[in-house]
């Protein structure tokens, strides 16, 4: 009986009474969580701009989209991977096997081909991974860490433990045609989360996402399709990554096996900033975008204040730890 | 009874709450040793949160406790066994892992010192001995192979082992047979002469007049009734302080009889999925609610779980509107247009992370083809389930279901269900956890929707709520369906004798057939009314004699082939003058003087009937024995 949930009712009337319901309150605790974190992001910027006059240039602002494109669009992956209560390590070594796969393919295909072919492998993997650990009730841990190693390994053997170089250059298009003044990769990053935000709000995938994280059981005995929702964040994770390093290598002009590696950690620490709980079904996509926006800010802040990029890791490391912090110390969710 | 005795352990304005939710606000609770105290009220009435607060299990928010006239902070369950304060849990807390001797002596691990494992072995078959249990279950056997009953007999071992001066029973009785009952009965007399204070949480009243010396009587979540002497109050009084008003009138009427009711739409037979469920089979039809009764244990919500598609099934058939039927996933039975309000909210039905909106509307999402999301179509007819289920809709858009009290709880997740429209609606508890006012609204819906054409099938372990609200009860024992029986003949004391764990029942057998070969005729084991007689099991060895009973059935005297010896009741074989079969009743109890029916010895027309009063005591004698 760890339900024992009586509550005081008038002894001998026959209708329900209801609790009041708890008083809302204004202020920190009952905002929304992307207000919270928007707000934490405004503060930032605010004091970054104070402590450097270079912050708020136009420049500087635009390098801040464009730092923010892979990481960003690894992090809808990641996402969705962590509403349903998982992980997935294996981001940043995907971004440098599909990488490598789309270069290998430029020899022989168009490029749309050859993206579609780079896509499909990072979808492929992100497949694998979530049959084990769906069907097999692995730890997504695990499965992603074996991965993880499988994926960076490939990509040096495919690559010849170099990077490539000879591609083609229209490649660049990709990232630098601006429609109304917008570099093509920030707009593809802010379409794909239109996509995502639409998807996890207004689609049965999207709500069994959240639900499956939630309480998975509660789910399957409602009819939802547990398993088949367990597999598709990963899918998404894989195509995302390789789409991620498409843009990446696009934008150099060169690809790189190491390419990717520690993203899933900058992935898994935005999703968390952004509020998302690792234990599956709290999160947003809109809270997922500000927290790499918040990441990718205090990276750019710190550069600007010439902090030695030693230091950075405790920085990120000091906030991550802080936001998670505050969340639970502010969070309404009541615990035992 | 030592009422001048001051108290071992008093508790005082004891206040508690799990997040928005009170479940004691102001609870008292007197206890003296050498006194067997009843701890009574309905679910969620706040006696397993009083009963874990004094064991150390919650830590109380307010109010005081005293021990032996001292102040006494219990702050984990250690603390409390240290004090002597024991408590035997509702819901095992035995580790699965080990064996039943180290799950015995479980609360010594915890201590610093050696532990000698013949000395533990010594004394936990002492232990067992006392409670007349040293064959039931092997010291070596691990802990998750046990039975429900074997578990719970480690679980008062373990207690006992402490050799605390205060012990709570949490619902003891809820997976035992009647013998052993009668059993843990005797157990608890002698803690009471051992000086022990005793604590007994039970809804079975019942027992609560057969074992205990004062009873406290608790309603959402204060005590209303505190220390009272057993012998002061009757049954009628007891459900009025429980429930605050009488019980009867929360049951709404049925409209539908046996004879009159529909097509069966569901029909099951020799249903299989072990190890659980072993040979279920009943016919489930329009219009009807039907009940699944039996111990805690005996495999109900598993069979249920298995006609929902959430347990893989193994044998047996089941027909769905005439067509058979096997679903692989909730999401097929769904569709089919079953539904299914599951046991544990908390685990099998809340999504907290979801609105209460989207709470409502997930079995919809289950059920629902497409890519979107399609609530805009049950608009109208969530507006209309919540005018129905007396909820107001502004609540809907709050973010947490988990905030609601637990009777709004519970109906949020049927209305889950009934916006799907079921054909069949599946409750396993409906009301654990739901106070009195809603689950008269609960039981009125149900009715309702009876009344249009749905069939319910309802899982419940309080025996009274089975036979108030089902028109017909399919008792289970030990994972197999015994008996079919309009509720109308039950009472809760068949159904306990009815519902004892197979084994057990083996036992009756044998003896009924021993009774039959011995006289080369038939017995049966039944319980008399004014003009029925319910049978609980019957024995033939010679067709001539048989006298058509059957276990579970409850035909009018008259019906039978010897009814002038049912009416009768008289101390020797009567002849039927229409059969001619000769019948010899005897009245059997427990050791306890409890009493537990008739044995019937039937002898064909033209034998020899054995000297009555030899049979008799002999009758009695080796019942006693079985028991």
């Amino acid at each position: 009986m760890t339900q024992e949930s009586s509550k005081p009712i008038a002894a001998s009337t026959p209708e329900p009474t209801f609790q009041p319901t708890p008083a809302r309150r204004f202020g920190l605790r009952s905002a929304p969580l992307e207000l919270r974190m928007l707000a934490l992001a405004i503060i930032i910027a605010v004091a970054l701009s104070l402590l450097s006059p270079y912050f708020l240039r136009t420049n500087n602002l635009l390098n801040l989209l464009d730092q923010s494109v892979s990481v960003g669009i690894v992090s809808i992956g990641m996402t969705f991977v962590i509403l349903t209560g998982g992980i997935d390590l294996s981001v940043g070594s995907v971004v440098g096997l599909t990488g490598v796969i789309l270069g290998l393919a430029l020899h022989h295909f168009s490029i749309p081909v050859a993206i579609a072919l780079a896509t499909l492998s990072g979808a492929g993997i992100g497949l694998f991974s979530g049959l084990l650990i769906a069907y097999f009730d692995l730890a997504a841990f695990v499965i992603t860490l074996g991965v993880m190693a499988i994926g960076r390994s490939l990509a040096y053997i495919f690559s010849g433990q170099t990077s490539i170089s000879d591609i083609p250059p229209q490649l660049n298009d990709l990232v630098y045609t601006e429609v109304f003044g917008i570099q093509t990769n920030v707009l593809t990053l802010l379409a794909l989360y239109a996509l995502a935000w639409a998807y996890l709000t207004y689609t049965k995938g999207g709500r069994t996402i959240y639900a499956v994280g939630s309480n998975r059981e509660a789910a399957r005995t409602a009819g939802l399709n547990v398993l088949f929702y367990s597999v598709v964040p990963y899918v998404v994770s894989g195509a995302l990554s390789a789409i991620a390093a498409t843009l990446m290598s696009s934008q150099i002009l060169s690809i790189d096996p190491l390419a990717g590696t520690g993203l899933e950690l900058d992935a898994i620490a935005a999703v968390v900033i952004g509020g998302a709980s690792l234990y599956g079904g709290r999160g947003t996509i809109i809270g997922t975008l500000i927290g790499v926006f918040i990441m990718v800010i205090i990276r750019n802040g710190l550069n600007l204040l010439g902090v030695s990029p030693f230091w950075q890791g405790s920085a990120i490391g000091a906030i991550i730890i802080a936001a998670v912090l505050a969340e639970r110390l502010l969070s309404p969710r009541t615990r035992r | 009874m030592t009422d001048l005795a001051a108290p071992l352990l008093e508790a005082r304005a004891i206040s508690k709450s799990f997040a928005q939710t009170r479940a004691l606000v102001g609870a008292n609770l007197t206890l003296r040793a050498g006194v067997t105290h009843a701890l009574l009220g309905a679910n969620g009435a706040g006696k397993s949160t009083l009963s874990r607060v004094i064991s150390g299990h919650v830590r109380r928010d307010g109010g005081e406790i005293l021990y032996r006239g001292a102040p006494r902070n219990v702050r984990s369950p250690r603390e409390a066994l240290d004090a002597g304060i024991a408590m035997v849990m509702q819901e095992t807390s035995l580790a699965p892992d080990l064996s039943v001797l180290e799950n015995i002596f479980l609360p010594d691990l915890g201590r610093p010192g050696r532990l000698s494992r013949p000395t533990m072995r010594m004394r936990a078959s002492e232990i067992l001995a006392d409670l007349g249990q040293e064959h039931a279950v092997s010291l070596n056997a691990e802990a998750r192979d046990l039975s429900a009953a074997q578990r719970q007999l480690v679980e008062i071992a373990k207690a006992l082992a402490l050799k605390a001066n205060l012990i709570i029973f949490d619902e003891p009785t809820a997976s035992l047979s009647p013998s052993e009952v009668e059993r843990l009965f005797d157990v608890i007399a002698r803690l009471e002469s051992a000086q022990c204070a005793v604590v007994f949480v039970s809804h079975r009243l019942e027992e609560v007049f057969a074992i205990s010396d004062e009873i406290t009587v608790m309603r959402e979540g204060r005590t209303v009734a505190a220390s009272r002497p057993t012998s002061s109050l009757n049954q009628t009084e007891l459900v009025r302080l429980m429930v605050g008003r009488d019980l009867g009138s929360i049951y709404a009427p049925s409209s539908v009889t046996i004879d009159k009711r529909g097509e069966p739409v569901l029909s099951v037979r020799a249903l299989r999925a072990p190890p659980m469920v072993r040979d279920i089979s009943f016919d489930l039809h329009r219009g009807e609610i039907l009940g699944l009764g039996g111990l805690v244990g005996a495999g109900r919500s598993e069979t249920v779980e298995t006609l929902f598609g959430l347990r893989p099934r193994v044998g047996g058939e089941v027909l769905y509107e005439g067509r058979p039927f096997a679903p692989r996933s909730p999401t097929e039975a769904i569709r089919a247009g079953i539904g299914f309000v599951a046991e544990d909210r908390r685990r099998q039905s809340i999504v907290p992370d979801l609105s209460v909106r989207e709470n409502l509307l997930l079995a919809h999402l289950g059920a629902h083809r497409g890519f979107g999301l399609g609530y805009g179509k049950r608009e109208k007819k969530i507006d209309e389930l919540m005018a129905r289920l007396d909820l107001p809709p502004d609540r809907l858009s709050e973010p947490n279901l988990l905030n609601f009290s637990g009777g709004m709880q519970q109906k949020i997740i049927i209305a889950r269900w009934l916006l799907l429209e079921p054909k069949v609606l599946i409750l396993d508890e409906p009301t654990k956890g739901v106070d009195i006012g809603t689950r008269a609204s609960i039981y009125a819906i149900l009715r309702d929707i009876a009344a249009t054409g749905a069939a319910i099938l309802i899982v419940s372990s309080e025996f009274e709520e089975l036979l108030g609200l089902a028109d017909r009860v399919i008792v289970v024992s030990d994972g197999a369906s015994i008996a079919d029986v309009p509720s109308a003949y039950l009472d809760e004391e068949k159904l306990t004798l009815l519902a004892a764990p197979r084994a057990s029942m083996e036992r009756y057998r044998r003896l009924l057939q021993e009774l039959a070969n011995q006289c080369d005729g038939a017995a049966f084991w039944a319980i008399l009314d004014d003009d029925r007689v319910f049978c609980l099991n019957t024995a033939t060895a010679n067709p001539k004699a048989d006298p058509s009973l059957s276990a579970g059935s409850a035909p009018r005297f008259d019906e039978t082939p010897i009814s002038a010896a049912l009416r009768a009741r008289a101390s020797d074989f009567v002849a039927d003058p229409t059969s001619g079969l000769q019948s010899l009743l005897v009245d059997v109890r427990s050791h306890r003087g409890h009493e537990l029916g008739s044995i019937g010895v039937v002898i064909r027309p033209d034998g020899a009937a054995p000297p009555a009063e030899a049979m008799r005591s002999a009758i009695q004698e080796r019942f006693r024995a079985t028991l």
